[in-house]
């Protein structure tokens, strides 16, 4: 059941993500490295490999051959791998793939570890680990040549094998101020690597292992044992240089996630080319090695304990044994992050937050005739800060996608005068119901009645909103009778209003205002069905992203009966509208830029998610340490408003979806809102009217 | 702030019909004709004094929309006390009553003390309810009954108050196991009698009355 999320794997956006961060890495420890060398010498070339290839799916005809370099510069070593232009061997691979894939110029400063994989029958391939805890998907080495690989690493970069896997080489380089950081933290084992080979070097990778001294007091070993003992645990994370190591770690559980996965997925496709039992064998073996990984105290049992898997089910089980032993020690590490932490991490592996993007750089995604040239850029940009409100009217119709980003000016003008034709068409529907038809008419007349006693209790202490007859106020009504006819089975749900009421600050304009909110709808409808659907899912998925996220918690939900998460049924129904509070204008602005970030669905569509984490881990210590039971949880949540800061929720929410990765995209139920609906047709299942 | 026992109560009924102005009123002595309608649940609390004993009551108000139903069931567990709203102004309020009382019985527990309520009676020139529907419905249910304004404030502190009565009574018949909290009753550590200081504590009035 995993295996379409292990072969997206590689499509990951995240992964895209990874690749990006590893190049802006690269750019940062290299100017580092330069100012510190005063060496500018010419790059010279100590390796070079053909036919290094990736595969990036499970079918043997989808491969990307390219070509691997280790590159010397001053005293820095570089590697690199570069697809071959223009062999597209399956037409399923497009150049972009290839880009996605392509590794430029990586520092050793930045790699962790090369894990090497010796199979009898196939190629021999290598996962290089980074630092940031993210790996590259295996390179196959068609014409052989790995020794050699590892023997130019060695004569130019710090390499050491480890102890405990012969297979796994770990890359130091203390040229990098970073790496000198880390290394001098965890020094009685950097001295333990330099002086006796015979202990533990992938000691950033096996956080128990067992010879390590307890005085040392080194992070490592309490994350091993985060999960037991945290309490002792949380006073020794305060050190900033520490939790950098921690996040380190943190990332590393990922690491060890991310090679099992290209590993199973690599014995999948043995298994589709049909190789024979012995050979699956192997791979089931190598599947199992990384649980030792994490798990270091029973490493040296764990290979005898291998069953000879001869039935495919019984595979699927065991990875999945795997995969839950994995994230155990995953929800360990997270453990050891409090908020406070969270904090800093995310400004060390979050890009910062950036001011809102204004006119003159706006004009800059733009073509002559006004299309987006770049939309993953704008997303990105956007996300990282968000439109100055000058803007928001021009902008936020895109990111609703009500207009296309690749639509022109002119474009877009013809649609606006289009749908503000057919706007008035729908709202004349209702405008045409006489006072005789309506005393027949009991649906309409309830909806009108509803809506009208929401409106004049929607933001109405903001200036736009305020005093007896407002015309914006009108408008509200009228936007919102209109789109309960418009989509007449969802009808109308409170909370709606809301939503509305900034779209119509932002926008002024009744019919455009109308159409943002119908494409806000398509989006979100769901959350307003009798029957709550798109809710429930959200909240299910919420709980399946604490669980993986923050274990401790998701017991202490669990033993408490707080499961159903529905102490944060505002925050997502209404978008947090009412959590940013802190003065009334400023808590409609950042209303405006939260909700421009979640709507680029830039990191992950469901980016609200990790923010209801963000602030639920904000608060973890206190919601238990006070032993909190649901109603005084609810009652907690409910008046947390005006206490949280923007920013460094979205920060923290960045790490989060960063870190749960593809686990955490998989705790999200297809069709969970605001993804659109997996099926159109059966969006509102025909419901009993009887609104109350 | 110390009690003797703590009460909870839920406010419910159809949407508009006054519950978060009753709960305002009661909490704040003040009406506020133009707030944020309820979205799941607000909260609202204040001390009062039945037989001078000090008596806390945390006061959930719910949203009202049908949609919110599923959602808002959960709230029903562990309370006391319940006010079932009604606006006399908006018959359809009223004709839904019987579908909010079979949620009441259904969720919460048994013993639960309902109050029923007919809001807006300061707007008695546009009474679509009479107070004798309301009566008799109280009456066939089993629910004590009151018409209030949470305008005027009219009856709005005894309707809170009578209800925390009898729930008082029944503890003093002991028809909960007040340590099981399920019954929507904490026992307080307090127990001192008087005003207990703060604008809860002033707020507080003798109770008792009006049943």
């Amino acid at each position: 059941m995993h295996e379409t999320e292990v072969n997206d794997l590689s499509d990951d956006a995240d992964y895209a993500a990874s690749m990006q961060q590893g190049s802006s890495s690269f750019a940062r420890s290299d100017s580092g490295r330069r100012s510190s060398s005063g060496e500018t010498d010419g790059a010279e070339i100590v390796y070079l490999k053909d036919n290094v290839t990736i595969h990036p799916t499970q079918f043997a005809s989808e491969r990307i051959r390219g070509r691997l370099k280790l590159i010397k510069q001053g005293t820095a070593l570089f590697m690199t791998w570069i697809p071959y232009k223009g062999q597209n061997s399956n037409a399923r691979l497009t150049e972009k793939d290839k880009n996605l894939y392509t590794i430029r110029a990586v520092p050793f400063s930045d790699i962790k570890s090369i894990r090497r994989h010796n199979p009898t029958i196939g190629w021999q391939y290598i996962i290089v680990v980074l630092t940031s805890g993210l790996a590259f998907p295996p390179l196959y080495f068609y014409n052989g040549g790995v020794r050699e690989f590892l023997a130019t690493v060695k004569q130019h970069s710090f390499l050491v094998r480890s102890a405990e896997d012969a297979n796994v080489f770990v890359v130091n380089d203390f040229q990098d101020p970073l790496q000198r950081t880390l290394s001098s933290l965890e020094l009685p084992r950097a001295v333990s690597v330099l002086n006796s080979p015979s202990t533990s070097v992938t000691s950033n990778e096996t956080p128990a292992s067992g010879n390590q001294e307890k005085t040392d007091g080194s992070a490592f070993d309490s994350i091993s044992s985060g999960v037991r003992q945290n309490g002792r645990q949380r006073q020794k994370t305060n050190d900033p240089a520490r939790d950098l190591s921690i996040q380190v770690l943190e990332k590393f559980s990922l690491v060890t996630r991310f090679a099992r996965e290209t590993t199973s997925q690599l014995f999948r496709e043995a298994h589709m080319d049909g190789y024979v039992a012995n050979e699956r064998r192997k791979q089931d073996q190598s599947l199992v090695d990384y649980p030792q990984i994490p798990a270091s105290n029973d490493s040296p049992k764990v290979p005898d304990e291998v069953p000879v898997v001869s039935d495919s089910l019984e595979k699927t089980s065991h990875r999945n044994e795997n995969r839950d032993e994995e994230a155990a020690t995953n929800v360990g590490v997270f453990e050891l992050v409090n908020c406070k932490e969270l904090d800093k991490l995310s400004l060390v592996w979050g890009k910062p937050r950036q001011p809102p993007l204004g006119p003159e750089e706006w004009a800059t995604f733009l073509d002559s005739e006004g299309r987006v040239m770049d939309e993953k850029a704008l997303k990105k940009r956007i996300f990282y800060g968000g439109v100055e409100h000058s803007l928001r009217k021009e902008l936020w119709p895109c990111l609703l996608e009500y207009h296309a980003y690749d639509s022109t000016y002119a474009e877009r003008e013809y649609l606006v005068s289009v749908k503000k034709l057919e706007y008035e068409t729908l709202k004349n529907q209702w405008q045409s119901i006489s006072p005789a038809q309506a005393r027949k008419f009991t649906k309409f007349r309830e909806r009108k009645g509803l809506i009208e006693k929401d409106v004049v209790r929607t933001d109405r202490s903001l200036p736009f909103y305020d005093g007896d007859d407002n015309p914006n106020v009108n408008l509200l009504h009228d936007i919102l009778l209109t789109y309960s006819f418009y989509n007449f089975d969802l009808g109308y749900c409170q909370g709606m209003s809301d939503l509305l009421s900034p779209i119509l600050f932002v926008m002024k304009d009744e019919s455009e205002s109308f159409w943002c909110f119908v494409s806000l709808m398509d989006r979100l409808g769901p959350n307003f069905n009798r029957d709550q659907n798109g809710m429930h899912s959200q909240l299910f998925a919420l709980s399946k992203l604490v669980e993986i996220l923050d274990s401790p918690l998701h017991n202490y939900f669990n033993q408490n009966d707080c499961l159903n998460y529905f102490f944060c049924f505002r925050w997502i129904l209404i978008q947090f509208k009412r959590q940013v509070r802190l003065f009334l204008e400023l808590e409609y602005e950042k209303t405006m830029r939260l909700w421009e970030v979640l709507w680029t669905h830039y990191l992950s569509e469901h980016l609200h998610l990790y923010v209801c984490v963000a602030i639920l881990k904000r608060y973890r210590s206190k919601i238990m340490g006070e032993q909190m039971d649901f109603d005084t949880l609810l009652k907690f949540i409910n008046e947390l408003s005006g206490h949280i800061d923007l920013d460094a929720i979205l920060r923290d929410a960045e790490a989060l979806c960063l870190c749960a990765g593809e686990n955490g995209a998989a705790c999200i139920p297809p069709g969970t809102p605001p993804s659109l609906p997996v099926e159109e047709a059966s969006m509102y299942p025909q419901q009993d009217d009887d609104i109350l | 702030m110390s009690y003797a026992y703590l009460f909870k109560y839920i406010i419910i009924g159809d949407t508009g019909v006054g519950k978060s102005c009753l709960l305002l009123q009661f909490t704040d002595k003040r009406f506020q004709p133009v707030h944020d309608l309820t979205i799941g649940v607000e909260f609202g609390a204040r001390m009062i004094t039945i037989d001078n004993k000090p008596i806390k009551l945390q006061i959930w108000d719910t949203a009202g929309q049908e949609s919110f139903r599923s959602i808002t069931r959960s709230y029903y567990r562990g309370a006391a006390g319940a006010l079932l709203v009604y606006d006399i102004t908006r018959r359809e309020t009223f004709n839904h009553l019987a579908s909010w009382l079979e949620d009441a019985r259904q969720h919460a527990n048994a013993n639960m003390t309902i109050m029923l309520i007919g809001n807006k009676c300061d707007l008695s020139h546009r009474r679509a309810v009479s107070t004798e529907e309301g009566e008799q419905f109280a009456k066939e249910n089993g629910l004590i009954f009151m018409e209030c304004s949470a305008k005027t404030a009219q009856n709005v502190e005894e309707a809170f108050i009578s209800t925390a009565s009898t729930i008082y009574r029944k503890i003093q018949d002991g028809v909960f196991d007040v340590s099981n909290e399920s019954y929507g009753i904490k026992v307080g550590y307090g127990g001192i009698p008087g005003p207990s200081g703060g604008r809860d504590g002033a707020a507080a009035q003798g109770g008792g009355c009006c049943s």
